[in-house]
């Protein structure tokens, strides 16, 4: 008899419908995969050999043959077993009345019988929804996470036994109730801008920088809280919307780096080490193709400490997607597209020795030391980042003073308002957030009065400023203009803008 | 038939074909900084063949004018000149000092060796106000003077800055004339043999030593009225310069700096042995019995003046200090500064700091 089982694949973010076919015939005892499966599709042989046996269930003997349908698509990972397993039984009519008509099964199996998590579940369910399924069989320990899909009747699993008693009617599973999704406050390890004493000058460039979507440059000495103020960023980012959620709940769920939550309802904040490769940075393998961390970082932060120290290839490979928003990644086996919306926070020293340009410590390092070193990042790179300031060293006597600051919640609170300006704004451009205006837009809501035209003019020549940065230079005056609930951009807000090119001036 | 005299040719044979060392040559330069008649020039090339590498080289004056004109022949196909002791218009100042180079290597504007000279120097790290100032004045003294002055960064690239839009510019190399040194500094260094003058006493080819920059700091000195010092530290070799122009009665004049501030100790020590204080062009020009020519006035707004005001009581300041004295929030006080800055009147000090420039 022949027995078809809906299943799942992943390809990049995208849930690809695989049939599992079983056909258990008379004949020498053999047991055969096909359907183009990769090595840990062809060990759920043993795996559901065994967890068939002990969930007191029968293995049939016989000539059986297991085909994944359509057969060019390549099938990895675990997620499989579920439905290779109910299919086996259905085949050998250990199932008879059973309807699995319209069910998507996934799930590992251990060789107890045990229904293991999978990665990727989300994305696969949300997928599955859009092509017409709504009845689905999910490991019990990924509950949490497909909850957020509603619509669905989403059945949660342990054992395999626990599986065909339900498929039976034995035994009946209450359907997972919708989850309702509760924006979180980013944690942040305790990070709080009311922790972070003196810093104006980093601190407005940090709220503007959050308001319009803007990258930021810090640079400055060892030691003056660089990584402290990039820690605060995901505390004043706007909440979490649901769709932004599922969104970024994808990536990381296919990832496999999704936590106990289910969903990731904080922004996230990623800290890849400078050692960091091209694949690790943009995403890749050399099996399936995994998000990399600028993917992880989707909808939140990344930040990249002492950015100088990374090598060249992964930083210049940011420069695509630090525009498009996305990043495909092209292998042997096909192309994945991933998003890749994140907001760049980057952190130097001025100089080797990092003291160059204090006011009270002597740099050591000679001019051609100083050049090499900030020849590392290119300058079409320096030239994506809108924002770049320099971070006091801080007084003794600020660092004790009991001063209460600015906290992160009231930042917020500006942040959403310059944010809320900016939706109503681009209602009909599609996009989001200020640094993400092209020319259609910067012409539509850019307009300078002439004596700030007259500014930018010479800034532009004494600055020696490309084109790209003379655009940006203005979306971030438009963002300091709506962080003014300004309609006008002020010949003000242009000099402001223009004071936080620190990269252009430096040479 | 060559542009040059016989006797040019036979310096040039001096500076580029006998293979002097270092030491060869400044003893020459003092042998000849006497001044010596054609006749006794014969006996000092007879005398550097003798002490010649290995004494084994002997030529006569009829080779030795024949390897001048392959050395000129090369200079031409790259445009270069030279420019000798036996020429008219060697510099009159430069003869003047004890050891004058026998031969200046040049490319560039000739006519600019004839006009009158003022070198401004510091060292290679400079405070940020220190080279916005250097480049101010050397904008205006290139107006009435040829600025001489080296080509590494800091204050000679301030000088250069300031002077090069004019093209009254004289850049003294440390090493031969088609030798990039600082090697980021090639395209600086045609632009300037562009526009400007580009000289140096190595025949082409002589890579940089350390000590060519000892001798060619007497150079710098040699051409030149007056010395300005941007910035010098405690030994900085830029006070060598200012030395060898004192030894040689030019005037010496050094921007102040803060007392304390370890780049500027150099000049503040000048200025305590009776180097004149600077603080803009119009203090060098006095000197020279020039009259300034006035400044446009800049339009500034009223946020402007206050902040300006500000600034210059403080004369240096945290940009949240300054917002503080002026009462408006720090970002308002950024803006106004970074527009101050547009404006030519105000410096970035680094770590947010800002400094007032005198217009």
């Amino acid at each position: 008899m022949i027995a078809k089982i809906v299943c799942y694949a992943l390809q990049g973010l995208e849930g690809v419908p695989v049939e599992v076919e079983t056909d258990v015939s008379k004949g020498i005892p053999a047991y055969e995969m096909v359907g183009l499966p990769d090595a840990a599709v062809k060990e759920s042989k043993e795996r559901v050999r065994s967890a068939i046996k002990n969930s007191a269930l029968l293995f049939p003997m016989g000539k059986i043959t297991v085909n994944f349908a359509p057969a060019d698509i390549r099938k990895e990972g675990a997620a499989f077993d579920l439905a290779v397993a109910v299919s086996l039984l259905k085949a050998s009519e250990q199932l008879v009345g059973a309807d699995t008509h319209g069910i998507v099964f996934l799930g590992e199996l251990a060789l107890d019988g045990a229904v293991r998590p999978i990665a990727g579940l989300l994305p696969i369910l949300i997928s599955a929804k859009a092509q017409g399924y709504t009845r689905f069989v999910v490991p019990a320990a990924n509950a949490k996470e497909a909850a957020y899909l509603g619509g669905a009747q989403i059945y949660p699993v342990s054992t395999l036994a626990e599986t065909v008693r339900f498929l039976l009617g034995a035994e009946a599973i209450m359907p997972l109730a919708p989850e309702q999704f509760v924006p979180r406050l980013h944690a942040g390890q305790g990070a709080d801008l009311r922790y972070v004493k003196g810093q104006p000058v980093a601190r407005r460039a940090l709220e503007i920088a959050v308001a319009g979507g803007h990258n930021l440059l810090l640079v400055g000495p060892p030691g003056t809280g660089k990584t402290m103020l990039a820690r605060c960023l995901p505390t004043v980012m706007p909440d979490l919307t649901f769709e932004e959620a599922l969104e970024i709940t994808k990536i990381h769920s296919v990832a496999g780096t999704l936590g106990e939550d289910g969903i990731v309802s904080e922004r996230p904040f990623r800290t890849p080490h400078h050692t960091a490769t091209t694949v690790a940075m943009c995403g890749g393998g050399n099996r399936a193709v995994h998000p990399g961390e600028i993917s992880l970082a989707h909808g939140g932060v990344l930040f990249l400490d002492e950015l100088p120290e990374y090598k060249r290839s992964p930083l210049e490979a940011l420069r695509q997607p630090l525009e498009d928003g996305k990043i495909t990644v092209s292998r042997s086996a096909g192309s994945v597209t991933f998003p890749a919306r994140f907001m760049l926070c980057a952190s130097m020293n001025p100089c080797p020795c990092g003291n160059y340009g204090s006011a009270d410590k002597v740099c050591t390092c000679s001019p051609a030391e100083i050049r090499r070193y900030r020849k590392k990042i290119s300058g079409p790179l320096l030239d994506r980042i809108d924002l770049q300031v320099e971070v006091d060293n801080v007084s003794y006597d600020a660092l004790t003073s009991d001063r209460e600051q600015e906290s992160s919640e009231r930042v917020r609170e500006c942040v959403n308002v310059a944010r809320s300006i900016q939706s109503v704004r681009f209602e009909e451009s599609g996009i989001r957030t200020n640094s993400e205006m092209g020319e259609r837009e910067l012409a539509a809501f850019c307009r300078l009065s002439e004596e700030g035209e007259r500014i930018l003019r010479e800034a532009f020549e004494r600055m020696k400023l490309s084109a790209r940065a003379r655009a940006r230079i203005l979306k971030v005056s438009r963002t300091i203009a709506d962080l003014a609930a300004c309609e006008e951009i002020l010949p003000a807000h242009v000099c402001e803008a223009v004071s936080y090119r620190l990269g252009d001036s430096l040479d | 038939m060559s542009a040059y005299t016989e006797e040019e040719r036979l310096f040039i044979w001096l500076a580029a074909c006998a293979g002097l060392d270092d030491r060869a040559r400044s003893s020459l330069s003092r042998t000849c900084g006497r001044g010596i008649p054609p006749e006794a020039l014969e006996k000092i090339c007879a005398a550097v063949v003798q002490t010649g590498e290995g004494g084994v080289y002997k030529s006569d004056r009829a080779s030795r004018l024949r390897e001048a004109d392959a050395a000129i022949a090369h200079m031409d196909k790259l445009r270069c000149f030279a420019v000798t002791l036996a020429s008219a218009d060697y510099p009159a100042a430069l003869r003047a000092i004890p050891d004058p180079p026998v031969a200046l290597f040049c490319a560039g504007r000739r006519k600019l060796l004839a006009a009158r000279k003022f070198c401004i120097v510091g060292s290679r790290k400079l405070p940020p106000w220190a080279r916005e100032t250097g480049k101010t004045i050397a904008a205006e003294l290139s107006a009435r003077f040829a600025l001489v002055t080296g080509i590494a960064e800091g204050g000679d690239r301030a000088a250069i800055d300031g002077a090069l839009p004019s093209g009254n510019l004289i850049s003294v190399l440390p090493g031969g004339l088609d030798v990039d040194y600082p090697a980021a500094h090639a395209a600086l260094k045609r632009e300037i043999a562009k526009k400007g003058l580009i000289v140096s006493e190595y025949p082409l080819r002589t890579r940089v030593q350390k000590y060519s920059f000892h001798a060619r700091n007497r150079i710098l000195a040699g051409l030149s009225e007056g010395v300005l010092v941007l910035a010098a530290g405690e030994r900085s070799g830029t006070l060598i310069t200012a030395n060898r122009a004192l030894s040689y009665g030019r005037d010496v004049f050094a921007l102040p700096h803060n007392a304390g501030a370890a780049q500027g100790a150099g000049c503040n020590e000048l200025i305590k042995q009776g180097a004149y204080l600077c603080t803009d062009a119009g203090d060098i020009l006095a000197m020279y019995g020039m009259e300034r020519r006035r400044a446009e006035d800049v339009s500034l707004t009223p946020a402007e003046q206050t902040m300006l005001a500000c600034l210059r009581d403080a004369g240096e300041g945290h940009a949240a200090a300054l917002a503080a004295a002026a009462g408006v929030p720090v970002w308002e006080a950024q803006a106004t500064l970074a527009s101050l800055e547009i404006k030519g009147l105000a410096a970035r000090a680094g770590g947010n700091q800002y400094t007032a420039l005198k217009h």
